[in-house]
């Protein structure tokens, strides 16, 4: 048992010299965070930082005038998203700005990673956006075998193409149900997560766990199909296309998710590539950009599927187009169940790579947009650098754009058809 | 001749499993302060006689059942294990038949706080402040192992090494997620404790040893 | 155009498992890019389905801009905005993504930072997106962004000292060896008493029961008048 012996302490990286950071913030022009003049000089409002603003955007958000108040729609709130914090600046009942406060999450994965072998990194990406697990894992599959430089078997291909549209289809399910949650309505997310055990049972007959999968390996994928899975998947692809039309028609003609989701958050398809924004968020805004066709990985460049996008950009839009998305994912799941190879699951790769020195950058169409990762190796065992860029975070940019204007319980239903993953924003 | 199989009129009586003494009921009438601190043991309507002794202590053993029966989680999903917490809440693995259909969202009318998900340094504050929040009687189950011990995230900068370190906890749950049937048992291991009046929290009016002892009291 | 390292390394390490298609595919970027941005490539790498080039710190802008602007390049969506640290005698590097309808291969910029003085122009005027990235860019990093609105930590807390995606912040080796190790009684064995658990872990799960009436493991029965529930129970 290791013993801590107070006087020979391993400095903690904590108490780094808090002069640097003045000097680099003096250097760069920016306020010093602890101001001269009192706490509060520069920052007459009761806010609720209880700090001065440091930046000229936090200026213009915490200063209020006439008639204007904050209200803290705080990391723990009945919306289902995770922890975000955001805080609003209303007039009566409008929204004038929008704070979102991150970070309440952040788990420090990209560090970890950077400590941890090839293989171990692919089980520290699950929790990130944990509902979408495959995904995850998926892209720094790709960035890996790109560093070491070997193709997964056409088997593990399909598998791995099978259950990542798997999870994107309980992925857009929950969507679904959490935008009428968040909405008001309280049974669709009850059929949401219906669907989503089936499917999840699915994946723990194959993977062995039910949400944070470890499925993936640097060269294929862990486990091969068996019988429980197909058993499963036979019976769940027979009810599939009922079950999504029964949800359907709960919300999709239903006069009050209408009234509140038609014409709200209309994103334009420039606004929204000009702040990042990916994946169906993006498509429902009209713009045809789809990772598995734009820049095919795994066996997309062999199934035959379209790019459904919308003209509208609103919530309704970004609602249809993961249902539209449903429907797709089952007809490539079809295609993979047709043309999938027989073969070894996993090539033969030693339990610690040592890739060559290079970086690579491997890219998915995650449920919420362009999921990708790019690998700095130095030739270790562990990733140089290992670097996520997550959708769901870019896309909260959005909110501050769409926000102003409109009531202060949009906030939420908006939010909610952008459908963020806080693992993922925080990493 | 061989055994009688059991059946209902040759059971024996119940004996307690071993090391603990029995559920007792003691008569606390005859050293109530608050009877002395007014002095109405003489008055006729002061303090309890005959069978009116049993009923307030009956009474609290009704009052836990209840409570076990209606615990009401505060809705406190931080990361992974919320949406297994979600899992377990629907209609697949339902634990509205265990009465914890409401998840609050105000901290003010919750009894248990299920911390589900990774607890980070940042979230920390926010969360003991809500644990604070709580009227008592309230307990806390840690789902997870994260919030056990810092789980998958042990080196990390910046995660809270099992929510432990900044609140008390009454039920461990394991799991990387734990298994909506997890969850379950985690919570029926809760509803003893609720109903032998293990936990965290006391009753405001102390009326001495009142419950089963157990080793791990702090009080 | 002189300094495109081929596919050679790439063939050699990828030659026999990967089939190769983009030094054709790649080609009319790289001639694209050393027409438009001739002066400023440094370091041009192509792989089979990424460019790559370095560019210096304080040229971002105008780079960025030409890439987006061009009617030829179009690299009208930024795939990600990332930072690196090279260790702490050598340099920061801020590395972008960018995608084109036109070219199917991805674009990787790396603009070198200087690790002494962290600051580099800010690309929120080109791409808005790029607030969020730069923010995490700084929290996590300390590169200073010049010109960006709202620079302040965003992962951390607003009064966190380090930047933890740096080299020279180290997680320790051990959890045991960090300064909070072992508060938590739980983490130290020689707390742990297992003796409660005895007869759980001794006693089987099924009920039984003995000829005399007994549950086996009990203690015999009790003379009557020695436990309290005998004082307790009404005369």
């Amino acid at each position: 048992m290791t013993t801590t012996d107070p006087e020979i302490r391993i400095p903690d990286p904590i108490e780094l010299d808090r002069l640097e950071e003045q000097r680099l913030r003096a250097a760069a022009g920016l306020a010093p965070v602890h101001a001269e003049g009192g706490e509060y000089a520069g920052f007459d409002t009761v806010g609720i930082p209880d700090r001065p603003p440091q930046t000229e955007r936090e200026r213009e958000v915490y200063t209020l005038e006439e008639g204007e108040m904050l209200v803290n729609m705080g990391p723990q709130h009945p919306s289902t998203h995770g922890v975000m914090r955001i805080v609003v600046k209303v007039r009566g009942e409008i929204v004038v700005d929008v704070d979102p406060v991150l970070g309440y999450l952040h788990r420090g994965i990209e560090k970890l990673c950077e400590n941890a072998t090839y293989t171990t990194v692919l089980t520290y990406v699950d929790p990130m956006d944990y509902l979408s697990t495959m995904h995850n894992e998926h892209a720094p599959a790709i960035a890996f075998e790109k560093l070491y430089g070997i193709k997964a078997p056409p088997r593990a291909e399909y598998i791995r193409a099978l259950v990542v549209e798997l999870n994107r289809i309980f992925s857009h399910g929950l969507m679904m149900g959490f935008l009428a949650l968040d909405i008001g309505g309280l049974t669709p997310i009850l059929y949401s997560f219906i669907n989503r055990d089936e499917v999840v049972d699915m994946l723990s007959a194959i993977s062995g766990q039910r949400m944070l999968f470890n499925f993936f390996r640097v060269g294929g994928v862990n486990f091969d199909t068996n019988d429980e899975f197909l058993s499963r998947l036979g019976t769940w692809r027979a009810n599939v296309l009922e079950n999504v039309e029964m949800n359907e028609r709960m919300i999709t003609d239903n006069e009050i998710f209408r009234g509140r989701t038609v014409g709200m958050g209309r994103l334009t398809g420039p606004e929204a590539i000009a702040l990042g924004v990916s994946g169906p968020n993006l498509r429902a805004s009209g713009v045809p950009f789809d990772v598995r066709r734009a820049h095919p990985y795994s066996i997309y460049d062999q199934l035959e599927f379209d790019v459904i996008t919308q003209e509208a950009g609103d919530s309704y839009a970004r609602y249809l187009q993961r249902i539209a998305e449903i429907k797709q994912s089952i007809h490539l799941i079809d295609q993979i169940m047709d043309k999938m190879p027989h073969g070894p699951v996993q090539a033969q790769v030693p339990g610690i790579i040592r890739p060559k020195p290079g970086r690579a950058y491997g890219a998915v169409e995650s449920p919420r947009g362009l999921y990708s990762v790019y690998a700095i190796s130095d030739g270790g065992p562990n990733p140089y650098r290992f670097r996520m860029r997550d959708p769901s975070f870019i896309s909260l940019q959005a909110i501050p754009k769409l926000m102003p204007g409109r009531l202060v319980a949009d906030t939420m239903a908006v939010m909610a058809s952008f459908d963020p993953v806080m693992g993922g924003v925080d990493k | 001749m061989a055994v009688d199989r059991p059946t209902t009129t040759n059971l024996p009586e119940p004996v307690p499993p071993t090391g603990e003494p029995p559920i007792i009921i003691p008569d606390a009438a005859g050293d109530d302060e608050l009877l002395r601190q007014f002095e109405m043991e003489q008055h006729p309507q002061g303090g309890f006689h005959g069978l009116l002794e049993v009923i307030p202590t009956k009474a609290d053993y009704v009052l836990d059942l209840i409570r076990a029966n209606s615990l009401w989680p505060l809705l406190s999903g931080l990361s992974c294990c919320a949406i297994e917490m979600m899992s377990t809440a629907t209609s697949v693995n339902d634990i509205d038949r265990f009465g914890m259909f409401p998840f609050r969202a105000s901290p003010r009318q919750a009894d248990v706080l299920i911390v589900a998900g990774t607890l980070t340094t940042k979230m920390a504050g926010p969360l003991v402040r809500l644990w604070e929040q709580m009227p008592e009687p309230k307990w806390c189950v840690a789902m997870g192992t994260c919030t056990t011990s810092g789980g998958r995230f042990k080196r990390s900068y910046s995660v809270v090494q099992g929510v432990d370190r900044v609140m008390p906890v009454d039920v461990y749950v394991p799991g990387c997620p734990p298994r909506p049937e997890g969850l379950i048992y985690g919570m029926l291991k809760l509803h003893e404790l609720v109903k032998q009046r293990r936990g965290q929290w006391s009753t405001y009016v102390d009326r001495g040893p009142q419950r089963t002892r157990w080793e791990g009291d702090v009080r | 155009m002189e300094h495109v390292r081929g596919p050679r390394p790439a063939a050699h390490a990828l030659g026999r498992r990967r089939a190769l298609s983009a030094p054709v595919v790649a080609g009319a970027l790289i001639r694209l890019l050393g027409d438009r941005l001739g002066s400023e490539l440094g370091d041009l790498w192509t792989d089979e389905d990424t460019v790559e080039f370095t560019i210096d710190g304080a040229r971002t802008v105008e780079v960025l801009t030409t890439l987006r602007d061009d009617p030829d390049l179009e690299f009208f969506f930024l795939a990600d905005a990332a930072a690196v640290d090279y260790g702490t005698d050598a340099h920061f590097e801020v590395v972008y993504h960018l995608f084109s309808w036109k070219h199917p291969a991805w674009l990787r910029v790396r603009a070198r930072v200087d690790r002494a003085e962290p600051r580099i122009p800010t690309i929120t005027t080109v791409w808005e997106g790029a607030m969020f990235h730069e923010r995490e860019m700084y929290d996590m990093m300390g590169i200073v962004f010049e010109g960006n609105r709202d620079l302040r930590r965003i992962y951390m807390s607003p009064d966190y000292k380090s930047f933890p995606q740096r080299r020279d912040f180290v997680l320790p080796d051990d959890a045991a060896d960090s300064p909070a190790a072992g508060v938590n009684p739980l983490e130290r064995p020689e707390t742990w008493d297992l003796s409660r658990f005895r007869d759980e872990l001794t006693r089987s799960a099924a009920p039984t029961f003995l000829p005399t009436g007994e549950r086996p493991g009990a203690e015999p029965s009790v003379e009557a008048g020695r436990t309290d529930a005998d004082k307790s129970r009404p005369r």
